[in-house]
C-alpha cells in the first residue's frame, strides 16, 4: 500500500537524519557535506513541530477531536523544561535568573523546589500534561462534549493560560518568560556541539514517537480510533464506552505535545506566553490538515513543509507570512480536503506518464 | 431454570413516561416483547416509536416508569453500552457503520469477548475464535468477498446488512431495528426480510419498528400500534388490520 | 473677634452709597490696630464680592497697593503712591499726596489677609477659570477670611462647572465650621443630600474636629446614608459598565449563534467583522469630514448601515469563496475562517496601519448623566446599549415576522425537509451570514467610542463571544442575552476585584462546569437528538 510506503520513507528519513547529525554537524560540520549548527538548529526545531503534529494527528486524524489548544501543552513542556534550566543554573553555577532581578525576589517561589534535578523535571514534563489533558478530557469526553465545542473550548483554555503566564506575578516570568539558560545536562546551551546532539534528540524523539503511535493506530486500538471518528453512537450500542480510548488517546497526545515542547525550548533558548496564543495552537491544526489528517506521515510532512517555508520566508519578508499562511489554508481546506495526500495520486499518474512517454 | 427461551418475556415496559420539555412523547406506555417472537410496532410518524427505541437503548431517559431486560435488569439505571453488554442491541434508521473500517474490521468490532474492559478485549483481539465468527457472519450476510473494502464504499443496503452482520456477531438478546428497509429496493427489502427471519432464535426476542406494511406483515408475530405514545392495537397484524381505530389513526391514510 | 469686627464694619457700611463706601473702606485700612485693618480688609473684599464688576475692580486695586506697600495713610484721606503721582484711593483719580505720610506697617498676617482678600476679587474679575479655581484652592487655606456672602455671589458669577463645583465645596466646608451646632447639623444634612464621594469626604472631615454630641450623631447618620448610596451607586455603575460590554458581546454572539445555528459553522472570524465595522465607521467620519463639516456629529449614525452593510459584504464574500464547500465539515470551517481573519487583520495592518484610530466624539456620546453617587450613565456607553437593544429587537422581529425569518427557523431545525418545502436553503444560508456578519459589523460601531480600534481589537472579544454561543446554547437567541449579560458582568464584576485575567478565568470555568450538565447550552431546544 502506498500509505505504508510512505510511512517507511518518513521513518527511514527521520532515523537517517538522527544518524547523520552528529557525524555531519559534528566532525564534518565545516566540510562540504556537513551541516552547520545554524542548520542542525533548525533541523531540531523542526523535528519538534512534527512530534507535535503527530501528537494532534493522532487525536484529531484518527479519534476525530479537533483540538486548539495543543500549544498548551507544547508550552507546559517548554516553561517545565525552561525552569529545570534556570533552576539548576541558579543552584549550581549561582547564576540569579532574569526574572528573579525583574521581580526583585530574594527567592524563587515554593513551587519552583526540586526544579534542579533533572528526573523531577522530566518526570513532570511526562505527568503535568498528561494530568491536565486527562482531567480537561475526563470532564469534557464524560459529558459528550465534542466537535466544534471541544475545539473552541481548549482555544479558550490556551487563551487563559496566555493571560496568566502574560502576568508577573504568577512566578513564571511573565511577558518576558524565560531565558538566559546556561546548560542542560551539563552542556552549555548556546555552543554548536549542544545544538547538534538537541536536535539529533529532537529526531530521534520524534522517530521513536513516529514508529510507536505508527503501531498504535495499526493496532485494534487504533481501529477503535477510528471507530470512534466515524460513528461514536454506534460504537457505545456495541457495547463499548468510547471515553476511555478517547481520553487514553488524548492524554498521550498531550504529554507527546510536551515532550516537543521540552525539546524545542531549549534549542530556540526563550519561552514566553506567545506560545499559547491561539495563533500557535491553530497553525498546529494547519500542518496536520495540510499534511493530511489520519495519516501519520501526512502530519511529519505537513509540519516540515510548512515550517520550513516558515523559516526561508521569514528570514527576508515576515510581513508576507501571514498572507502566505493564510491564503495556504484556505487553499488547502477548499481544494485539498485530505491536504497533500490530495496531490499523491495525480502526483504519480503524473509521473507514470512521464515513464511511458519518454 | 432457563429465562431465556421461547416464550418468556424479554423485555417489559412499565408505566414509562417520556417528556422534551413541555412535549410529552409518551405518556403512560406498558408493553412485553417475548424471546422467540418479532414483534413489531408500528404507528404514524410522532406516535413515540423511536422515542421508545431511544428509552430501552438508554439514550433518553424516561419521566417515570421501568424498563426490565428478563424481568430483572432495569435498563433505566445503566449507560449504553452497559445495556449493549447487557444484551441489547440496536439497528439505527441511517446504516451506521464505520466508514473508514473494513467491512471485516467492522465485524470483529462488534464482537465482545471480554465484555469486563476494553483493555482486555483490545489484548485478546487476536483469539481465534474472533476470526472464526466473523468468516461465519460474512458468510451469512453475503459480504464476503467484500470484506477487506472499506465500509464507506458500500452501497445503502449493504450497509445495511453489515449493520445487521455487526448485531449477529454481538449475539443480543434483545434486538431492537428502527425501520430496517427503509429506503431499499424491492430486492434488498426481501433480502434484509429474509435476514431478520435468520436473526429470530428462541433465546432472542426482536423488536422492529417499521413503517413497510408488506414487510411488517411478512416478517413479525405480534404487533403493537401505538398512537400519540400509547398502545392501541396488540395482536396479530391481520387482525390489526381490521381494527376500526387502528385503520382510523394510521392504515385508513394508506 | 475678627468676624465680630467685620461685622460690625458691614453693619456701618451697608446703608452708605457706593462712593462714600469707597473713601470709608480705605480709611478702614489706615486704622490704628492691626486687627482693624484685617477687618478692613475683608469688608474690601466683600464689598468687591457683592458690589459690581467695578467694586470688584475697584477694590482689586486697592488690595493690590497693600500689598505692594503702595498704600498712604494722610490726614485728608487714604492715598495710593507717593507725591505728585499719587492716586486718591476712593476715587482712583490722580491727586497729589501729602509728603511723609506712611502706609499701615504690612507684617505676615496683613499680607495674608490681603492675599485672601485678593484671591476673593479673583473670583470676580478674573476671565481665565484655572486662576479662578487657584484663587478657590488659596481660599481653601484660609476659610476665616470668608463668609457664606461672598462665596455665595461667586457662585452666582462663576460660568465654569469645576471651579462652580470648588465653590460648592467650600460652601459646604463654611457651612459644617458654622459655630451653632444646629447650623451645622443642618449644614451635614444638606450636603449628605447629594451622596458623592466628595461630599462624603467634607462631612467626615468635619465631624474629625466635632465635639458636640448631638452633631456627632447626626454626621455619623448621614455618613451611613451617604455609604449606603455610595454603595448602591457603585453598584449600579458597574452593572451599568457590564451592560454596555455585555450589548457588544451580544451584537457579536447574536451573528455566530445566527450562523451556528444554522450552517453549524463557528466563524472565528466574527472579532475581525467587529473590526471591519469599526474601520467602516472610520471612514464614514472622514467622508463626512471631507464633504460635509457641519454634519460630522452625525457620522456615528450615518456609520451604522455602512458598518453593517461593510461586514456583511465581507461575509458574503468568505461564504461564496470558502463556506459554501464546508458546510459538512464544521472543523474544517474553523480553520478556514481563523484563515479569513487573519489575512483581514494583516490586510488592514499593511495597508492602514497598526495605531488607533482617532474617532471624533459627537456630542451625544460625550459625557453623561449622574444618577447617584459616583454612578453616572456615560452617554458613550448608552450608545452601545441602544444599538444593541434595537439590532436585538430588530432580528427577533426578523426572524419571527419575516419569510427570510421563517426560512431561517425551517432551515435550522431541518434542512432536508426544508429543502423539500421548496426553501432555499443555500438562498437562505447567504442571507443569514449577511445578517450575522453585519451584526458584527454594528457592534464595530457601538464601540468605537468605547474602546482602542485597531487591527488586533477582534482578538480580544471572540473568546468571549464563543463563550456566549457556548453557554446560550445553540441558535438560542434568548440564550444569547442571558449568556452575554452574564459574562458581560462576570467580566465587570470581577475585573476591579481581581483582574482581567481572573474575570477571564473564571468565566472559561463556568463555562466548562456548565457543559458538564448542560452540553447543549442554557437554552438549548429540547427534542429527540
Amino acid at each position: 500500500m502506498a500509505v505504508n510506503g510512505l510511512f517507511r520513507v518518513v521513518a527511514v528519513a527521520l532515523a537517517a537524519l538522527t544518524l547523520a547529525l552528529p557525524v555531519l554537524g559534528g566532525p564534518f560540520a565545516s566540510t562540504g557535506f556537513g551541516i552547520s549548527p545554524y542548520l542542525a538548529n533548525i533541523i531540531g526545531q523542526i523535528a519538534t513541530f512534527a512530534l507535535l503534529a503527530m501528537a494532534l494527528d493522532l487525536i484529531w486524524g484518527f479519534a476525530g477531536v479537533l483540538s486548539l489548544g495543543h500549544g498548551l501543552f507544547f508550552a507546559m513542556g517548554g516553561y517545565l523544561i525552561a525552569m529545570h534550566m534556570l533552576k539548576a543554573g541558579y543552584v549550581q553555577q549561582g547564576i540569579v535568573p532574569d526574572l528573579m532581578t525583574f521581580m526583585g525576589w530574594t527567592d524563587l517561589p515554593s513551587f519552583w523546589a526540586f526544579f534542579e534535578s533533572f528526573p523531577y523535571a522530566l518526570a513532570l514534563i511526562l505527568l503535568l500534561p498528561g494530568l491536565v489533558a486527562f482531567a480537561y478530557g475526563w470532564m469534557s469526553f464524560r459529558s459528550r462534549v465534542s466537535g466544534v465545542y471541544f475545539a473552541i473550548i481548549t482555544q479558550a483554555l490556551t487563551y487563559v493560560a496566555m493571560l496568566l503566564m502574560f502576568r508577573n506575578d504568577t512566578g513564571f516570568g511573565g511577558n518576558n518568560g524565560m531565558t538566559g539558560f546556561s546548560r542542560l545536562l551539563g552542556m552549555p546551551i548556546g555552543e554548536t556541539s549542544t545544538a547538534v546532539w538537541l536536535a539529533t534528540a529532537s529526531t530521534a524523539a520524534t522517530l521513536a514517537a513516529f514508529l510507536l503511535c505508527g503501531r498504535l493506530v495499526a493496532s485494534p486500538f487504533g481501529r477503535m480510533l477510528v471507530a470512534v471518528r466515524d460513528d461514536e453512537a454506534r460504537l457505545r450500542f456495541l457495547g463499548y464506552d468510547p471515553v476511555w480510548p478517547k481520553l487514553a488517546v488524548w492524554t498521550l497526545s498531550g504529554v507527546l505535545a510536551a515532550v516537543a515542547g521540552a525539546l524545542y525550548v531549549p534549542q530556540v533558548g526563550i519561552i514566553n506566553p506567545r506560545l499559547l496564543s491561539p495563533e500557535v495552537s491553530i497553525e498546529i491544526a494547519v500542518w496536520v490538515a495540510l499534511g493530511g489528517r489520519g495519516t501519520l506521515s501526512g502530519a511529519v510532512i505537513g509540519a516540515v513543509v510548512i515550517s520550513a517555508l516558515k523559516f526561508w520566508l521569514t528570514g527576508f519578508a515576515p510581513d508576507l507570512w501571514p498572507f502566505i499562511l493564510s491564503i495556504l489554508v484556505l487553499v488547502v481546506v477548499v481544494g485539498l480536503p485530505n491536504g497533500l495526500t490530495d496531490l499523491r495520486l495525480p502526483c504519480l499518474t503524473a509521473m507514470r506518464r512521464l515513464r511511458r512517454e519518454p | 431454570m432457563n429465562l431465556e427461551s421461547h416464550g418468556w418475556q424479554a423485555i417489559q415496559v412499565n408505566g414509562l413516561r417520556v417528556t422534551f420539555g413541555d412535549f410529552v412523547a409518551i405518556p403512560n406506555l406498558s408493553f412485553v416483547a417475548s424471546y422467540g417472537e418479532i414483534h413489531a410496532v408500528i404507528g404514524p410518524n410522532g406516535a413515540g416509536k423511536t422515542t421508545l427505541l431511544d428509552v430501552v437503548t438508554g439514550k433518553t431517559r424516561p419521566r417515570a416508569g421501568t424498563v426490565l431486560l428478563d424481568g430483572r435488569i432495569d435498563l433505566c439505571r445503566l449507560t449504553e453500552p452497559q445495556i449493549a453488554l447487557a444484551g441489547v442491541g440496536r439497528k439505527f434508521q441511517k446504516p451506521s457503520v464505520f466508514e473508514a473500517l473494513s467491512v471485516h474490521e467492522n465485524l470483529e468490532l462488534a464482537l465482545r469477548l471480554r465484555p469486563r474492559s476494553i483493555l482486555s478485549e483490545l489484548r485478546g483481539w487476536a483469539d481465534p475464535r474472533r476470526a472464526a465468527r466473523v468468516a461465519e457472519v460474512l458468510a451469512e450476510i453475503g459480504l464476503a468477498d467484500r470484506a477487506d473494502d472499506p465500509a464507506g464504499v458500500l452501497a445503502h443496503g449493504q450497509k445495511q446488512w453489515l449493520e445487521i452482520g455487526m448485531l449477529l456477531m454481538q449475539r443480543p438478546k434483545l434486538l431492537m431495528l428502527d425501520e430496517p428497509v427503509a429506503g431499499m429496493t424491492d430486492a434488498e427489502t426481501a433480502h434484509t426480510a429474509d435476514l431478520v427471519r435468520r436473526l429470530r432464535a428462541p433465546d432472542r426476542a426482536i423488536l422492529a419498528i417499521e413503517h413497510d406494511m408488506a414487510f411488517v406483515e411478512e416478517i413479525a408475530d405480534r404487533v403493537t400500534v401505538l398512537h400519540e405514545g400509547a398502545p392501541i392495537f396488540e395482536g396479530q397484524m391481520t387482525d390489526a388490520r381490521a381494527d376500526a381505530r387502528v385503520r382510523d389513526v394510521y392504515l385508513g391514510r394508506h | 473677634m475678627t468676624l465680630l469686627r467685620l461685622l460690625v464694619l458691614l453693619a456701618v457700611f451697608a446703608a452708605s452709597p457706593a462712593v462714600a463706601d469707597r473713601a470709608a473702606l480705605s480709611a478702614g485700612l489706615c486704622a490704628p490696630s492691626l486687627g482693624d485693618q484685617i477687618a478692613a480688609l475683608g469688608a474690601l473684599a466683600e464689598a468687591g464680592a457683592t458690589g459690581g464688576a467695578e467694586d470688584a475692580r475697584w477694590a482689586q486695586a486697592i488690595v493690590a497697593a497693600v500689598e505692594g506697600r503702595n498704600l498712604r495713610c494722610a490726614t485728608d484721606g487714604v492715598f495710593i503712591g507717593e507725591g505728585e503721582a499719587a492716586l486718591d484711593a476712593a476715587t482712583l483719580a490722580p491727586r497729589p499726596a501729602p509728603a511723609k505720610a506712611a502706609g499701615p506697617p504690612v507684617n505676615n498676617r496683613l499680607r495674608a489677609a490681603a492675599a485672601s482678600a485678593a484671591a476673593v476679587l479673583k473670583l470676580f474679575t478674573d476671565f481665565n477659570p484655572a486662576v479662578r479655581a487657584a484663587a478657590v484652592g488659596a481660599l481653601e487655606r484660609r476659610r476665616e477670611a470668608l463668609n457664606l456672602t461672598i462665596v455665595d455671589a461667586a457662585l452666582a458669577n462663576e460660568p465654569d462647572a469645576g471651579v462652580a463645583a470648588a465653590l460648592e465645596a467650600l460652601r459646604a466646608r463654611l457651612l459644617l465650621a458654622d459655630a451653632e451646632p444646629a447650623n451645622r447639623i443642618a449644614a451635614i444634612e444638606a450636603v449628605a443630600a447629594n451622596a458623592t464621594l466628595r461630599n462624603r469626604t467634607l462631612i467626615a472631615e468635619a465631624l474629625a474636629g466635632e465635639t458636640d454630641v448631638a452633631v456627632q450623631a447626626a454626621g455619623a447618620a448621614a455618613l451611613a446614608q451617604v455609604d449606603r448610596s455610595l454603595a448602591l451607586g457603585r453598584v449600579l455603575a458597574t452593572l451599568y459598565s457590564g451592560l454596555s460590554y455585555a450589548s457588544v458581546l451580544l451584537l457579536a454572539a447574536l451573528g455566530l449563534a445566527i450562523i451556528f445555528g444554522l450552517m453549524g459553522v463557528i466563524n472565528l472570524a466574527q472579532g475581525e467583522f467587529i473590526m471591519i465595522g469599526a474601520y467602516a465607521a472610520w471612514f464614514v467620519q472622514n467622508a463626512i469630514r471631507t464633504v460635509a463639516p457641519g454634519l460630522l456629529d452625525w457620522y456615528l449614525l450615518a456609520a451604522l448601515p455602512v458598518s453593517f452593510l461593510a461586514a456583511a459584504l465581507v461575509g458574503l464574500v468568505m461564504e461564496a469563496l470558502v463556506l459554501r464547500r464546508l458546510y459538512d465539515r464544521p472543523l474544517m470551517t474553523l480553520l478556514a475562517t481563523w484563515a479569513v481573519s487573519l489575512l483581514l487583520i494583516n490586510l488592514v495592518r499593511v495597508t492602514i496601519g497598526t495605531q488607533n484610530l482617532e474617532f471624533h466624539q459627537p456630542f451625544y456620546v460625550t459625557g453623561g448623566v449622574p444618577i447617584l453617587g459616583d454612578f453616572i450613565v456615560t452617554l458613550n456607553r448608552l450608545f452601545a446599549i441602544v444599538v444593541a437593544v434595537a439590532a436585538f429587537f430588530g432580528v427577533v422581529a426578523l426572524l419571527r415576522f419575516t419569510t427570510f425569518g421563517m426560512n431561517v427557523r425551517a432551515v435550522a431545525q431541518n434542512r432536508a425537509m426544508a429543502g423539500a418545502a421548496g426553501i432555499d436553503a443555500r438562498r437562505t444560508d447567504r442571507l443569514a451570514i449577511a445578517l450575522g456578519s453585519g451584526l458584527a459589523g454594528l457592534a464595530g460601531v457601538a464601540l468605537a467610542p468605547l474602546y482602542n480600534v485597531n487591527p488586533n481589537m477582534g482578538a480580544g472579544f471572540i473568546v468571549d463571544s464563543f463563550m456566549v454561543v457556548v453557554l446560550g446554547g445553540v441558535g438560542s437567541l434568548a440564550g444569547a442575552v442571558v449568556a452575554s449579560f452574564g459574562i458581560g458582568q462576570i467580566n465587570v464584576v470581577m475585573e476591579p476585584i481581581y483582574g482581567a485575567v481572573a474575570a477571564k478565568v473564571v468565566v472559561l470555568l463556568l463555562v466548562i462546569a456548565f457543559i458538564q450538565r448542560r452540553p447543549e447550552g442554557l437554552f438549548a431546544p429540547k427534542g429527540r437528538r
